[in-house]
């Protein structure tokens, strides 16, 4: 059994990695905790959280609240730039975007009261070397354990970090993803930490060299032919919207599941295509390259120290991916009781 | 008059532990704990030189708690003024027999202001780390701080380096855009002012007056903390966090004018930076008190009053 926590932004594509770490085989849930990011405010967050796990009849995983905002972020102006995306997606699609990241209704359980940043260094602390933490929003609940307890650095077993990219454009930025950049302080921290990091940019993820691994409508009538629940029948209903804004404005053949093949690290390794440890940084200081993720490889004549501990995602076994993934959707809906 | 609830953090360092002396005699204010960061020292250092003070004064009942060990975001820069220890010139302050209390400074903190009746006053004398990682963590607590008075940061004058900024904003910039972005009440306490609350002769002539263990401390931690001030500047050592804790005690020692100070994070010689716009060309409102005067004769003479008897 592996051990994640898995750390969310609770855009759509984190609510489809909840679902898979409930269903994927050989996982054990230990939480889930929140953080400010591409979904809006932590509280909006939590609340996404905790209604998927209401949905998937897991109301016994704990999920934590965290972080408010990054440590220092970006200029107000910039970090508004995806509400004005928005505005141009309305202006496409009308109403059908109703169902895109709508605002939460209220849960029916409320989150812990401890902070996620203690669930996170408290469930580590207990169980040295077997904890993964997964985190597929930017990494601020990530870098305050880190700084608030050093020492979890030397008992996580792995951070899975969601971000950054290499041959594939950025997203924010030419050279730049959205959860660097928008705490690339905080990802710099979990960066030079010294514990091993698993590094899953946008090249394997939002490109289309990796189109088996994406969410199609296909897909989407497979798992509506195959036995009903909550669990499919909600995916089968939202995400048809997803689908079609990645394919128009992002020229990708589906919706990309960046969140769920994070969590696939973990348990199923063997689908990747990945580096040995390297020096990865994060640039930090010109708009036009903030949050730009550098891997130290090659021969240079400059020295660069940092420790080498953070391996990278290059390639991925789509297919393999998509038939775990719908196999774990499944998976849910069958353990519901009815 | 009614004390004011203060919780201190600091990192003691010479003129961090006079603050703790003038906060812990001060009827004036009601030293509700104190809390640790790295800065002047690393925090093993900065955290027994508070136990170690606070067992010589013999204020055993003020609880301690240690905080962040490197700032939020930079690996850690130590200060030069105060020694390897933090704390030299002082070998036979006495051997801490307190415990720390086991939780971390940012807990400590939130606890205190959940428990407060009424809003508590936070001085915070070394980098603002512990203080950014509280509004980071519990931004639901902000209503219980009256008020954050902090040393740091410099405008009008030439500072003590070779760039325009203060130690401690130096050491954590991220952290002090934090505190000056919060919203709160921020009064900022830096080089304009506490490079005129200078120990020279006539002071040196004052302390000595002070005929106690604790005066013949406080001598020799002056004579060692003026070492690099000396070397460098040519004047006495500056009492910059005495006088951030002064001003909770009498606001009147200082005057202060608004602006909006934002902290530079990325020039390649000024990050750390304060700068002030007191035009308001930035269209940014104010956000910090920053104290332009103070009143030296004033503040010696409180000082001298809570070293004496």
């Amino acid at each position: 059994m592996e051990r994640i926590i898995l750390d969310v932004d609770g855009a759509g594509d984190d609510i489809l990695a909840i679902l898979f770490a409930l269903g994927a085989p050989n996982v054990q849930l230990e939480g889930v905790t929140a953080v400010t990011g591409a979904a809006g405010s932590v509280e909006q967050v939590t609340r996404v959280v905790l209604n998927t796990l209401t949905l998937a009849g897991r109301d016994d995983v704990p999920v934590a609240a965290g972080a408010w905002r990054p440590i220092v972020g970006n200029d107000p102006k910039d970090m508004l730039a995806p509400v004005h995306f928005e505005k141009r997606l309305r202006a496409r699609f009308g109403d059908r975007l109703s169902g895109f990241n709508p605002p939460a209704p209220e849960p029916v359980r409320q989150a812990m009261e401890r902070h996620a940043v203690d669930f996170i260094i408290d469930t580590v602390r207990s169980a040295p070397g077997q904890i993964s933490v997964v985190a597929t929003g930017p990494q601020t609940n990530v870098a305050m354990a880190l700084r608030q307890a050093p020492d979890i650095a030397a008992l996580v077993k792995q951070f899975v970090v969601l971000g950054g990219c290499f041959r594939t454009p950025g997203n924010i930025t030419p050279v730049s993803e959205y959860n660097i950049w928008a705490d690339p302080e905080a990802a710099r921290v979990v960066l030079r930490s010294g514990a091993p990091v698993i590094l899953v940019p946008l090249d394997i993820c939002e490109d289309n060299r990796v189109a088996p691994s994406m969410l199609t409508r296909d897909d989407l009538a497979d798992l509506a032919a195959g036995p009903p629940g909550p669990v499919v029948d909600h995916v089968v209903q939202t995400f048809p919207i997803y689908i079609d804004i990645w394919r128009e404005f992002f020229e990708l053949v589906g919706f990309p599941l960046d969140d769920a093949i994070a969590v696939t690290t973990v348990i199923r390794p063997d689908l990747f295509t990945i580096t040995r440890p390297y020096f990865v940084d994060v640039a930090l200081s010109e708009r036009l390259v903030r949050g730009q993720t550098v891997v130290h490889r090659g021969r240079q004549i400059l020295e660069f120290d940092g420790p080498v501990t953070t391996r990278v995602c290059e390639g991925l076994d789509g297919r393999g991916f998509m038939a775990m993934f719908k196999d774990a959707l499944r998976a849910v809906d069958a353990r519901i009781p009815t | 008059m009614k004390p004011v609830p203060v919780l201190l953090d600091c990192d003691p360092g010479h003129d961090d532990a006079i603050a703790l002396i003038m906060a812990y005699r001060s009827p004036a204010i009601d030293l509700l704990g104190v809390t640790i960061v790295c800065g002047n020292a690393t925090l093993d250092r900065t955290t027994v030189n508070a136990l170690r003070i606070l067992e010589f004064i013999g204020a055993k009942d003020v609880r301690v708690a240690a905080g962040c060990v490197s700032p939020l975001a930079r690996e850690l820069v130590l200060g030069t003024a105060d020694g390897p220890s933090g704390l030299e010139g002082s070998s036979y302050l006495p051997e801490p027999t307190t415990t720390l209390d086991p939780r971390h400074a940012v807990e400590f903190i939130a606890d205190h202001l959940r428990a407060a009746a009424e809003p508590v006053t936070i001085v915070a004398t070394g980098p603002l780390t512990n203080i950014a990682f509280l509004l980071l963590k519990y931004p639901a607590l902000k209503p219980k701080i009256a008020r954050i008075v902090l040393m740091g940061g410099a405008v009008y004058r030439r500072t003590e380096y070779i760039t325009p900024t203060e130690f401690n904003i130096f050491c954590d910039p991220e952290a002090a855009r934090i505190v000056v972005d919060s919203g709160l009440d921020v009064t900022m306490v830096g080089l304009d002012v506490t490079m005129q609350v200078l120990v020279e002769e006539p002071q040196f002539a004052e302390l000595r007056k002070i005929d106690t263990p604790l005066g013949k401390v406080l001598l020799d931690w002056l004579k060692f903390y003026e070492k690099l001030h000396r070397r460098q500047m040519g004047v006495g050592g500056a009492l910059h966090d005495p006088l951030a804790l002064a001003v909770v005690i009498d606001p009147t020692l200082i005057t202060t004018r608004d602006a909006h100070v934002a902290v530079d994070l990325t020039g390649q010689f000024t990050f750390g930076a304060t700068v002030a716009d007191f035009w308001n060309e930035r269209q940014l409102g104010t956000n910090v008190h920053v104290a332009s005067t103070v009143d030296t004769d004033r503040f010696f003479d409180m000082l001298y009053v809570l070293l004496r008897d």
